[in-house]
C-alpha cells in the first residue's frame, strides 16, 4: 500500500485517473451495470436512514409537544399490544377518581373517543369525535399540550358546540370548512365555533372536540367514563413517584371493585413514552443498515467481478504497459482507481436518487394525511453517501488489481497470440 | 573496445509445458557492443523471440547470465527491472501493441508518464518524435484510425520516448507490406544513424537485415553464425 500512496502524490496521478476513466468508458454497458450495483445500495442506506430519521425527529417533536411533566394512563396491558389497540376496556368513574387521588396529581384530564359520521354541506364522511371536559381541559391543553386556535373561540360547555383540527377544516371534505358554520354530527346539529392549530399529528388534527357531556349525550356513553386518562402532575413532584403512586391507586381500587390482581392498564410518562419510541426506531434503524448494508456489499462484489474480467481482458494492454516500463505499483493504481470511480460514481448516483426518494415520501407524506413527516437529510449522511462507495469499490478492486499488477510481461503479452 | 551493452553467457531457457521440457535456447552465448546495429535471424521456432524477450528484460534465462548494460539482470528487484524496461530500452512489437484507447499522442507519451517526466516536456518531446516519424497529421488519432504503417510509425516514436540505450525489434515489419516495412526500417536506420543507440531487430527477412551490420543466425536455440558483415550471410542466399 506503501507504494499505492508514494506514486498517488506524483504527477503522473492525473495520467492514470484519465486511463482509468478511459477504460470504464470503453466497456460502458458493463461498467454501467456495475455502477448500478452500488446505486442500488447507496440508495437504499440514503433513503432509508434519512426517512427514519425524520420519523424519529418527528416523533420526538411531538413528544416534546407533551410536556416533560404529563402521564398518561390507558386501559389495557402495555406488554399486551392488542388489547391496547382493541382498545375495548375503558375507565370506570371510581378509576377516574382514584387516579386523581393519587398523591402528586393536579389535574385528571379524562378523554373519549370513537368515530361517527358527520355531514357538513352535502357531503358525509366518517370522522373521529372526542370528549374532553373542557373546563378544566382547556387550561392544561393549552399550557402544557400547546394548543391553540387558528380562528374562533372555545367552546361552552352546555351549548351545542364543537372546535376542529387543521384536517378537518381543510382536508377531510372537499368545501373548506368554517368557523359559525354549522356541522351535523350522528344526525344532530352543531356549531363549529373554533378551529385548532395544529397539533403535531395527522391524525390528532382529524378529530372534531367536544365538551366530554355533549359527547356522552351524543354517543349515548356512560357517564363519567373515559378511555384515556391525561395527568397533570404538582409542581415539584417526581413524575416516576406520582406515576408510581397512580399506579398502586388504581390497583387497588380495581381489586376493591373486581377482586382481582391483574394489570390491565399502563401507566407511562411522557418521558418513557419517548424511550419506547426511540428504542423502537433504533432497532429499525439498525434492520435498514443491515440489509443496506448487505446490498452495498453484492454491489461491491460486482465491481470485484468486473474488475476480475477487465484485468483478464486486458492481460495485453498490462504486458503492454509493464514492457514500456510500467512499475507494479502503476498498474495497481490505474486497476484500483478505475474500481475507486466505478464505485464513486454508484455513490453520486444513490446518494442523488436516495435524496430524491426521501424528499418524494416527504411530499407526499404533507399531501396525504398519515403523519406530518420531514425526511432527515443530514450533512454526515450525504458525505459518508459520497466516500463510503469510493473505499468500496477500492477493497473490492485490490484483489483483481493485484493479480493484474504482478502478472510477468512475457506472459501477459502472449495472451490472445 | 567498448564494455558489451548486452552480454549473454550460456543462457538456456527451458519452458515446462504439460510435464514436457521444451528447450527453446541452448546455451546461447552473445555480446553485443552499443551503438551496434544487429539483426537476429532464423526461422520461426528457432527461438529467436525469445532470445529477443530476454534481452527486453521480460523473460529471464532458465540458466546462464545475462547482462544488460553491465548489470545482471537476474539480480535487480521488480522496480528495477521497470525502470530498466523504461528508460535503458525501448521496445517494437510486431503487432504494434499500441493502447487502443490512448490516440497516438498518449501512446507515445506513456513511457514517460511511467517515469514521471514532467507533463509540458513529454508533450513536447511526443510531439517531436510523431513529427520526425512523419505523423505530424496523425497526432491526436485513435489507433484504430491508422494504417498499419503509421501504427508501428507511433510505435518506433513510442520506443524512442526516454531516450533508451537500446531498441529492440521483434518483427517489426512481419504484418507490413514490403513498400511500408521498407519505410519503417528506413525510420529505425535514420534513428541508429542519428542517435547512435543500439538496436537489436528479430527478422527472417533477408531484405531487413540487410539495413543491420551485424547478423546473428539462430536456429534449433542455438547461435549458428555470428556474421559481422550483413553482405556475408547476403551474399550466401
Amino acid at each position: 500500500m506503501a507504494e499505492i500512496g508514494s506514486s498517488l502524490f506524483k504527477g503522473e496521478t492525473k495520467e492514470y485517473f484519465s486511463i482509468a476513466l478511459r477504460n470504464i468508458r470503453t466497456r460502458s454497458l458493463r461498467s454501467w451495470l456495475t455502477i448500478l450495483g452500488i446505486v442500488i445500495g447507496v440508495f437504499l442506506i440514503i433513503s432509508l436512514l434519512s426517512l427514519s430519521e425524520g420519523l424519529k425527529s418527528t416523533i420526538t417533536k411531538q413528544l416534546k409537544s407533551l410536556g416533560g411533566e404529563m402521564i398518561f394512563v390507558m386501559p389495557g396491558d402495555m406488554s399486551n399490544p392488542l388489547s391496547m389497540f382493541m382498545g375495548g376496556s375503558k375507565f370506570e368513574r371510581q378509576d377516574i377518581e382514584a387516579i386523581g387521588n393519587a398523591e402528586g396529581v393536579d389535574k385528571v384530564l379524562s378523554m373519549s373517543y370513537q368515530s361517527g359520521v358527520a355531514r357538513y354541506g352535502e357531503e358525509s364522511k366518517t370522522i373521529f369525535l372526542a370528549g374532553i371536559p373542557m373546563k378544566i381541559g382547556i387550561e392544561v391543553l393549552e399550557k402544557f399540550q400547546g394548543w391553540s386556535l387558528e380562528k374562533g373561540r372555545w367552546p361552552n360547555t352546555g351549548k351545542r358546540e364543537v372546535i376542529i383540527g387543521q384536517q378537518v377544516a381543510n382536508e377531510i371534505f372537499k368545501e373548506k370548512v368554517g368557523v359559525n358554520t354549522e356541522i351535523t354530527i350522528k344526525g344532530r346539529r352543531f356549531e363549529i365555533v373554533g378551529i385548532l392549530n395544529s397539533l403535531g399529528s395527522k391524525s390528532d388534527d382529524s378529530y372534531i372536540y367536544m365538551d366530554m357531556s355533549l359527547y356522552e349525550w351524543l354517543t349515548g356513553e356512560k357517564k363519567g367514563t373515559a378511555q384515556q386518562v391525561i395527568v397533570k402532575i404538582q409542581d415539584g413532584s417526581n413524575l416516576d413517584q406520582v406515576a408510581e403512586n397512580i399506579k398502586e391507586s388504581l390497583q387497588e381500587t380495581r381489586k376493591r371493585r373486581a377482586g382481582t390482581d391483574t394489570v390491565d392498564f399502563s401507566v407511562i410518562t411522557s418521558e418513557k413514552m419517548g424511550d419506547i419510541a426511540g428504542n423502537i426506531l433504533g432497532v429499525i434503524q439498525i434492520v435498514i443498515v443491515a440489509f443496506a448494508s448487505i446490498a452495498i456489499i453484492v454491489g461491491g462484489i460486482g465491481i470485484t467481478n468486473t474488475m476480475f474480467t477487465s484485468v483478464r481482458e486486458r492481460t495485453k494492454e498490462i504486458g503492454i504497459m509493464k514492457a514500456i516500463g510500467a512499475k507494479n505499483s502503476a498498474i495497481l493504481t490505474i486497476f484500483l482507481m478505475e474500481a475507486g470511480i466505478i464505485g464513486s460514481i454508484g455513490g453520486v448516483g444513490g446518494t442523488l436518487l436516495g435524496v430524491f426518494f426521501a424528499k418524494l415520501i416527504e411530499i407526499y407524506g404533507q399531501v396525504h394525511p398519515l403523519f406530518y413527516f420531514a425526511a432527515s437529510i443530514s450533512p454526515g449522511l450525504i458525505i459518508f453517501g459520497l466516500v463510503f462507495p469510493f473505499f468500496v469499490g477500492c477493497i473490492a478492486g485490490l484483489l483483481p488489481a493485484k493479480q493484474a499488477a504482478s502478472m510477468k510481461p512475457v506472459e501477459a503479452l502472449r495472451r490472445f497470440e | 573496445m567498448p564494455d558489451s551493452i548486452i552480454k549473454l553467457e550460456d543462457v538456456w531457457k527451458i519452458y515446462l509445458l504439460d510435464k514436457v521440457e521444451l528447450t527453446a535456447l541452448k546455451g546461447v552465448s552473445l555480446e553485443i557492443n552499443p551503438g551496434d546495429f544487429v539483426t537476429v535471424m532464423g526461422p520461426s521456432g528457432s527461438g529467436k523471440s525469445t532470445l529477443l524477450n530476454m534481452i527486453g528484460a521480460l523473460d529471464f534465462p532458465t540458466k546462464g547470465k545475462l547482462f544488460l548494460n553491465g548489470k545482471d539482470v537476474s539480480l535487480l528487484s521488480e522496480n528495477e527491472l521497470a525502470l530498466l524496461r523504461g528508460k535503458t530500452i525501448g521496445f517494437i512489437f510486431q503487432e504494434f501493441n499500441l493502447l487502443p484507447n490512448l490516440n497516438a499522442l498518449q501512446n507515445v507519451m506513456l513511457p514517460m508518464i511511467f517515469q514521471g517526466v514532467p507533463e509540458k516536456e513529454r508533450v513536447e518531446k511526443a510531439k517531436r518524435l510523431l513529427v520526425s516519424v512523419g505523423l505530424e497529421g496523425r497526432i491526436m488519432h485513435q489507433p484504430a484510425e491508422l494504417s498499419g504503417g503509421e501504427r508501428q510509425r507511433v510505435a518506433i516514436a513510442r520506443s524512442f520516448a526516454n531516450d533508451p540505450e537500446m531498441v529492440i525489434a521483434d518483427e517489426p515489419t512481419g504484418n507490413l507490406d514490403s513498400k511500408t516495412g521498407k519505410m519503417i526500417m528506413e525510420i529505425l536506420e535514420k534513428f541508429h544513424s542519428e542517435k547512435k543507440k543500439t538496436i537489436v531487430v528479430v527478422t527472417h527477412d533477408p531484405n531487413i537485415a540487410g539495413y543491420s551490420e551485424k547478423i546473428v543466425n539462430i536456429k534449433d536455440g542455438e547461435v549458428v553464425v555470428n556474421h559481422h558483415q550483413a553482405s556475408e550471410i547476403l551474399w550466401q542466399k
